[in-house]
């Protein structure tokens, strides 16, 4: 799921920076440092949107480095039990496969593949029905359940499910090409 | 009462799920004796009859060892059935609690005299906990339900795996970690052998032959496990519908249950009870076997009538300043003269004589307060005849320096016969106490000091003369 907030960071900024472009350098590096990261609490950072505030710099002794205070607004995307997500399937083996949704890790074990869906190992290691209508091999878009997060501090990590109704392969690259 | 519902709930769920529950310790063998099933659902049904109970008291009603009654009742308290209140107490808190239980109608233990020790005893009481109780079985339900149809679709199940060699666990939270880039297995993290997915529980029996037809088979059997279960419980699911909607019978902490119990007795309870019983437990906790009253009925009682405020007020004042019954005072005993219960004859006279006319000691208000007037009539003239007899003072208190000697020798032996007498009556004890007070009554003419008696006296005349209840007096 997708969040709207704002959070606050200290940014340190080199004292080369200080200029008249000190703001947009400091937003700069705002973006560069948070965008991309994943905390457990909010999530994984997607995009700042906003810069609310910067609060007046304070300069630290002996490295001539300023901290700022910055208030700013982001996009953050947390994982939750129970959420539909659509995900890019990454690896397949015998054990189940992974897949990204964005800058989330699903892994979705055999025993949460339809039975009727068989393990083909070979160059290109898929799961396929026994008729071959539905294949899920590497690139495959799927559509699954999440069924289990494991939030740490800097990573969260979930289990799926496309044992359900309306859940499996939405699009087959195999198929298309 | 809307407590039928939930008793009915729980004795219910002890059946459905206590019913065959031992309560034993791991190092006992197992015999044919020693198997206590059920006493589960026994002690469940008898804490369905009482609120906050003492557990010796339990394990007595239940003539169970209070051990056993005692494991038990943890078991419960872990199953979050039972709420328990442990506290250290003297034989004077345990009364108080007896009084609580007293007043909500279920006591049969009496309180018994004598029994001041003060060494403390930790007690234990238990109570259940219908709120928990009705939320305890409704999730053990859900995850009973919820266990079968998550392993009859194995839908939502995270996958475990495990080592075969070093029998080491993941889950597969773990399986990033565990993937290997050589082949498509995962490989245990500490001796790189193979994982295999550990197979259900419910399965593992029958898994083994052909692969498909054990899921078949192993489905039909959940399938009829759920609806195995579905139809027993019945009766369960039912009760919890109908006690849903239900104002939930709440008796809070056991202090406020004890404090509660007690103020809707004394409040309700009528004055001559609380006369009556206020001398034999020295608490002032009416002794009327009460009803357990809601908290509305309390606060009315509290906000209630001036004659009632009047009696509260007359019992704390008793208890402030308690007087020793005879056949206590000793001789090398250091009391003060209101706790022999000689300064204020007037105070106990008025109480005193209604019994000695009718020894059932329920008398009626009215009853009594003529008699009181009368008596106070009777000791006004006494007075002015003794004012009269000013001069002849000086010959009494010699006499009766004689028999203020002899006074507590004299009154023990007027006590144990009067004790006799009552063998088996011992909730009447305040008849024994009136009695004795009477006769020290019966002397007062010079048992003290001739003028500071006299003083005493006009004083306790003023306070009647304003004709209120015996307050007045018992301060002075």
């Amino acid at each position: 799921m997708f969040f709207h907030i704002t959070l606050e960071r200290n940014m340190q900024l080199h004292p080369r920076h200080f200029g008249p472009h000190l703001r947009e350098k400091l937003i700069a590096k705002l973006m560069k440092d948070v965008e991309g990261t994943c905390s457990g609490r909010h999530g994984f950072v997607v995009a700042i949107t906003n810069v609310e505030d910067i609060g007046k710099g304070l300069i630290r002794e002996g490295t001539g480095f300023v901290t700022f205070p910055v208030k700013y607004q982001c996009v953050a995307f947390r994982p939750f039990k129970g959420e539909i997500l659509e995900a890019v399937v990454t690896m397949v083996n015998k054990m189940g496969f992974f897949a990204e949704a964005g800058p989330v890790q699903i892994f979705v074990s055999n025993h949460l593949i339809p039975d009727d869906m068989e393990f083909q190992s070979g160059d290109m290691p898929n799961y396929t029905t026994s008729d071959g209508s539905v294949k899920i091999q590497k690139d495959s878009e799927v559509r699954l359940k999440i069924i289990g997060t494991r939030v740490d501090a800097t990573e969260i990590f979930c289990i799926g499910t496309i044992k359900d109704d309306f859940l499996g392969v939405i699009n087959d690259p195999g198929a298309a090409s | 009462m809307s407590m039928e519902p939930f008793n009915r709930l729980v004795r219910l769920a002890a059946r459905a799920f206590y019913d065959d529950i031992t309560m034993k310790g791991d190092n006992q063998p197992k015999s044919g004796r020693g198997d206590n099933r059920g006493m589960a659902v026994v002690v469940l049904d008898a804490l369905t009859r009482r609120q906050w109970v003492r557990e010796e008291d339990l394990a007595k009603a239940l003539k169970l060892h209070s051990k056993q009654l005692r494991r038990t009742l943890r078991f419960f308290e872990e199953e979050k059935l039972v709420t328990r209140d442990h506290r250290k107490e003297t034989a004077k808190g345990a009364k108080v609690f007896s009084a609580a239980v007293a007043a909500t109608g279920d006591g049969q233990q009496m309180v018994k005299e004598g029994e001041e020790k003060t060494k403390l005893h930790t007690h234990s009481y238990c109570c259940l906990d219908y709120a928990q109780i009705y939320d305890v079985v409704r999730y053990r339900l859900h995850r009973m339900k919820k266990k079968l149809k998550d392993e009859l679709d194995s839908r939502n199940t995270i996958q475990e795996y495990i080592c075969p060699n070093c029998g080491k666990r993941y889950s597969a939270f773990d399986a990033l970690q565990l993937v290997s880039l050589t082949d498509e297995y995962f490989h245990c993290e500490n001796c790189n052998g193979e994982l295999v997915a550990e197979s259900d529980k419910l399965a593992a029996e029958e898994m083994g032959d052909g692969d498909d037809n054990a899921r078949r088979r192993r489905r039909e059997k959940l399938k009829d496990m759920l609806q195995k279960m579905e139809e027993q419980l019945k009766p369960l699911t039912l009760q919890l519908a109908r006690v849903k909607d239900l104002p939930v019978p709440e008796f809070g902490s056991l202090q406020a249950w004890e404090a509660r119990a007690n103020a809707a007795a004394h409040a309700s309870g009528d004055s001559s009870a609380i006369d009556s019983t206020k001398s034999s437990q020295g608490q002032g906790y009416g002794g009327t076997p009460m009803p357990f009253l809601g908290e509305t009925r309390v606060e009315v009682a509290l906000s209630g009538v001036e004659v009632k405020e009047e009696d509260t007020e007359s019992d704390i004042k008793a208890t402030s300043m308690k007087v020793l019954p005879p056949w206590m005072i000793k001789q090398g005993m250091n009391l003060t003269k209101e706790q022999r219960g000689e300064v204020k004859p007037t105070s106990k006279m008025d109480e005193s004589s209604a019994p000695v006319d009718d020894k059932k000691s329920k008398d009626m208000k009215g009853d009594e307060k003529s008699i009181q007037d009368e008596y106070l009539k009777a000791y006004y003239e006494a007075l002015v005849k003794r004012q009269k007899e000013q001069e002849a003072l000086k010959k009494m208190q010699q006499e009766s320096e004689t028999s203020r000697a002899s006074t507590s020798d004299f009154s023990n032996r007027v006590s144990e016969a009067l004790a006799e007498r009552r063998v088996g009556m011992k909730s009447k004890r305040e008849d024994d106490e009136n009695d004795d007070v009477e006769w020290e009554e019966a002397s007062p003419a010079g048992s003290t000091g001739g003028t500071y008696k006299l003083a005493d006296l006009n004083v306790e005349a003023n306070a009647s003369s304003d004709d209120e209840d015996d307050i007045d007096w018992e301060e002075g």
